[in-house]
């Protein structure tokens, strides 16, 4: 599990890569949630970037969920980026398709909440 | 020297050095002051005893020859005839002495009573002499006379000899002229009167000197070269005898703020202990000191022995007195230690014991000590005991270095004594310590273990618990006949978040469920104690269809959840007359329908909403479904389609469906729940179980 975090204008995309389990879900909830704390209203926008991510489990799904009512709570907005076919499905059987707006690339994600981010995203990668 | 030791042993090992050193300290002080202060006899007998063997081993060498003994040896006495002489022939010894022209003649004889050899004496004594010869004896010159006239001839120095009696008269007095600083007296050798020679002797003497040795320890290692005779100095036999033959008036006694120090006699610097005693560096008994009184009486003497040299006259025959035991280990005449002092005194050889020796041993037993209190509880004993030994061997051989080239007398016996002490108690130290941390670690083994058996019990006790709370359908369901169910749960831990539950609602509607609690061991089984209560609760209030139970089983479970943990729950109602199920899936599993005949594993998906506990006021819906007679449907927790294998593969939906697809659509219910269990165990054996396992088949087996 390692988690990087990538800043575009006033968006934070955060990308998780690897296994979250039972045995690293406290860890990635360590290195998830301070990343949190700048989001909300008119500050930063948070993109959960899962497309490097192999695998993750109820455990897992806790931080995710704890995640999201933080920034709910913050008036913010948590999206995520999937796009192996077993966090998706993970995804969609335990219905976390319901609580994160998610979308197939971090562009797209992007365009979605801050042209600003996005014009920042497109210059740094071509 | 120190072995190396894993750093994760480092703290403990800090610790256990701490105490013994602590111990070694407070030690190591007490005998550091002990070696400063404190004088016992055992201290003294040590020390003289080590002083001994530096004399023993290392000699002193004679170089210059100043004094010379006349002495009165068995060859004299098989001669001349027994002792004591007629003084006829001491005079007639001392007037062969004078034509060798000795500095000074030093005797170590007291002529204390009248010769009775004297011819009047002899007269009186023997009632047969006839009265005209007795007067013609009483006419002849009295013996005694005769050696006063003969010792008046020479610069003599006759002994006296100190009494602890008062004495008769006057007592004697030396004829040396004493200069001190301060009142050196009361610090010296006292006595209080000396029996001296009879009057005509004594007065014809050039002066007087004491005779006494200190043989207190019947090892002569000082003599008194000043000491007090009824309260005034008085000067050794070897001292006098040198101050009259270089004909010096005045003996200074030096002393500083400590007392006596030294005496000088012309130019002579002798130093002394406190006491006026002398320590003399003593070499071998030596034949060549000696003359024998024969050889001087018969004028065979060589004349060159004697010249500008002291004469020291004394007694040596064996069996007539005065053998004194040295530290060179020989016996040897009391005159021959008189005329090694004049040596010593010449050769300028001196052993001396400055003040500041005492300090130095200390010092080093405090250096060579701290050195040990460092090593010993960090080293194996027999590494420290090289330490040891080796800083023994260091003090021994300053010692022997000190002794040979300076004459300071460095204790190197009380010191080691001390180290081994040390030694010894920090050895003992350690190996309590030692002792000590292991029994501490073996009773925190002990309590770690006891701990553990408690918590395994507890554990044990909330298992029975919670697997207690889970319905029995055999129990339950006995003799029904419209359908099978069957379960089984397995906690990863002894306690897991997995649970199950049904019950009928009426004669018809049977409810069942399946839930999976975030995480797994005791938080979760906390959780999932009260889930499984509130759900039941709510399905029992009857508050409409599965969707709207859900919504409120989810308002109910979220109200108080600190811990933010979410539980996907799959709720089912199926008409056992009809086989109509409704169901309702909150981000759990989809239901299994196993194929029949030729169609593919079908899964209950449709309905339902995320787990409970992730978004209020969710609008969960009910989806439904028809059951054919014969029909099961496989619920599972994701611990079944996420054990892994030792290689850390899943196992996955796929292989879920293969299997139930592979299977007879009309096995049993408890044929479905065995087969998945079954798979799921081979497929995980040899690896850790990665979350709770729960299988649940439903057979409805059609409308009786």
């Amino acid at each position: 599990m390692l988690v990087t975090t990538k800043r575009y204008a006033d968006v934070l995309v955060v990308a998780a890569a690897g296994r979250i389990d039972y045995q690293n879900a406290d860890e990635f909830k360590a290195a998830l949630m301070p990343h949190l704390e700048n989001c909300g209203a008119g500050r930063d926008q948070v993109v959960l970037d899962l497309s490097q991510l192999d695998y993750i489990s109820s455990a897992g799904l806790r931080v995710l969920m704890i995640a999201a009512k933080e920034v709910r709570a913050r008036q913010g907005k948590l999206l995520a980026v999937t796009l192996q076919p077993v966090v998706r499905e993970i995804f969609e059987i335990s219905r976390f398709t319901l609580v994160f707006d998610i979308f197939d690339s971090v562009q797209e994600a992007l365009a979605k909440i801050s042209p600003l981010a996005l014009a920042a995203y497109e210059s740094k990668s071509p | 020297m120190i072995e190396a030791l894993p750093p994760a042993a480092s703290a403990s090992w800090r610790a256990r050095l701490a105490r013994p050193r602590a111990l070694g300290v407070v030690f190591l002080l007490a005998l550091c002051g002990l070696q400063l202060l404190a004088d016992t006899p055992v201290q003294s007998w040590l020390r003289e005893g080590w002083f001994d063997l530096y004399q023993r081993a290392m000699p002193r060498q004679r170089v210059s020859a100043p004094a010379v003994i006349v002495a009165v040896d068995e060859k004299s006495l098989a001669r001349h005839g027994q002792w004591p002489w007629p003084r006829t022939l001491i005079a007639e010894l001392l007037d062969a002495l004078a034509a060798f022209r000795p500095l000074a003649i030093g005797i170590d004889v007291v002529f204390a009573e009248p010769d009775r050899h004297s011819p009047g004496r002899l007269a009186e004594r023997r009632p047969d002499v006839d009265a005209a010869l007795a007067r013609e004896l009483k006419r002849l010159p009295d013996n005694d006379a005769v050696l006063a006239a003969a010792i008046k001839r020479l610069p003599v120095v006759l002994g006296v000899a100190g009494t602890y009696d008062p004495g008769q008269g006057l007592p004697p007095r030396s004829k040396a002229v004493f200069r001190a600083d301060g009142n050196p007296l009361p610090s010296l050798w006292q006595f209080p009167s000396a029996l001296k020679s009879i009057d005509s002797i004594d007065q014809a003497a050039t002066s007087r000197a004491l005779l006494s040795t200190d043989a207190g320890s019947g090892v002569v290692r000082r003599v008194p070269l000043i000491a007090a005779v009824a309260s005034a100095a008085f000067p050794a036999l070897s001292l006098e005898t040198l101050r009259v033959g270089i004909g010096a008036d005045v003996i200074a006694i030096l002393a500083d703020t400590n007392g006596i120090e030294s005496v000088v006699v012309g130019d002579a610097v002798v130093p002394i202990e406190r006491d006026g005693h002398f320590r003399v560096r003593y070499s071998g008994h030596d034949p060549g000191r000696f003359v024998s009184a024969s050889d001087v009486l018969a004028r065979e003497a060589d004349a060159a022995m004697f010249e500008r040299k002291l004469v020291l006259f004394g007694v040596t025959g064996v069996g007539l007195l005065d053998q004194q035991a040295t530290p060179v280990g020989e016996r040897m005449p009391g005159i021959e230690i008189h005329a090694q002092i004049l040596e010593n005194i010449f050769d300028r050889d001196f052993l001396t014991r400055p003040r500041w020796t005492r300090w130095a041993e200390a010092a080093l037993v405090a250096l060579l000590g701290a050195a040990l209190v460092l090593a010993v509880p960090a080293v194996r004993p027999l590494h420290s005991s090289w330490l040891l030994l080796l800083e023994m061997a260091a003090l021994a051989v300053l010692g022997a270095a000190l002794f040979r080239y300076t004459g300071v007398l460095f204790d190197a016996a009380l010191p080691a004594l001390s180290l081994n002490v040390l030694f010894g108690g920090l050895l003992r130290a350690t190996l309590a310590e030692t002792a000590r941390q292991r029994e501490r670690l073996r009773r925190e083994l002990e309590a770690q273990r006891e701990a553990a058996t408690k918590i395994a019990g507890e554990l044990e006790a909330a298992r029975r618990v919670q697997m207690g709370m889970l319905p029995v359908a055999a129990q339950m369901f006995d003799g029904e006949r419209r359908f099978e169910l069957h379960t089984y749960l397995d906690p990863a831990r002894e306690v897991g978040g997995d649970f199950y539950d049904f019950f009928m609602l009426g004669e018809s509607r049977l409810f069942f469920l399946v839930g999976d609690v975030s995480g797994k061991g005791m938080p979760a089984s906390i959780f999932m104690a009260l889930s499984k209560a509130l759900y039941k609760s709510t399905v029992l209030r009857g508050l409409g269809d599965l969707g709207q139970i859900m919504w409120h089983a989810n308002a109910e479970i979220s109200r108080e959840n600190p811990e933010l943990m979410f539980v996907t729950a799959l709720a089912c109602v199926l008409d056992v007359e009809t086989g109509e199920l409704a169901y309702c899936n909150a981000g759990h599993e989809t239901p299994y329908a196993p194929p029949r005949a030729g169609k593919s594993v079908s899964r209950l998906a449709g309905g339902g909403g995320p787990p409970l506990c992730m978004l209020e006021e969710f609008p969960y819906e009910t989806a439904r479904y028809r059951m054919s007679p014969g029909e099961s449907l496989v619920l599972v927790s994701d611990g079944v389609t996420e054990a892994m294998n030792p290689a850390g593969e899943l196992f996955g939906r796929p292989r879920l469906e293969r299997l139930l697809s592979a299977m007879p659509a009309t096995q049993s219910a408890e044929q479905w729940v065995n087969t998945v269990r079954d798979a799921v165990r081979e497929f995980s054996a040899g690896a850790e179980m990665a979350d709770d396992i729960t299988i649940l088949a439903l057979r409805w087996l059609g409308k009786q």
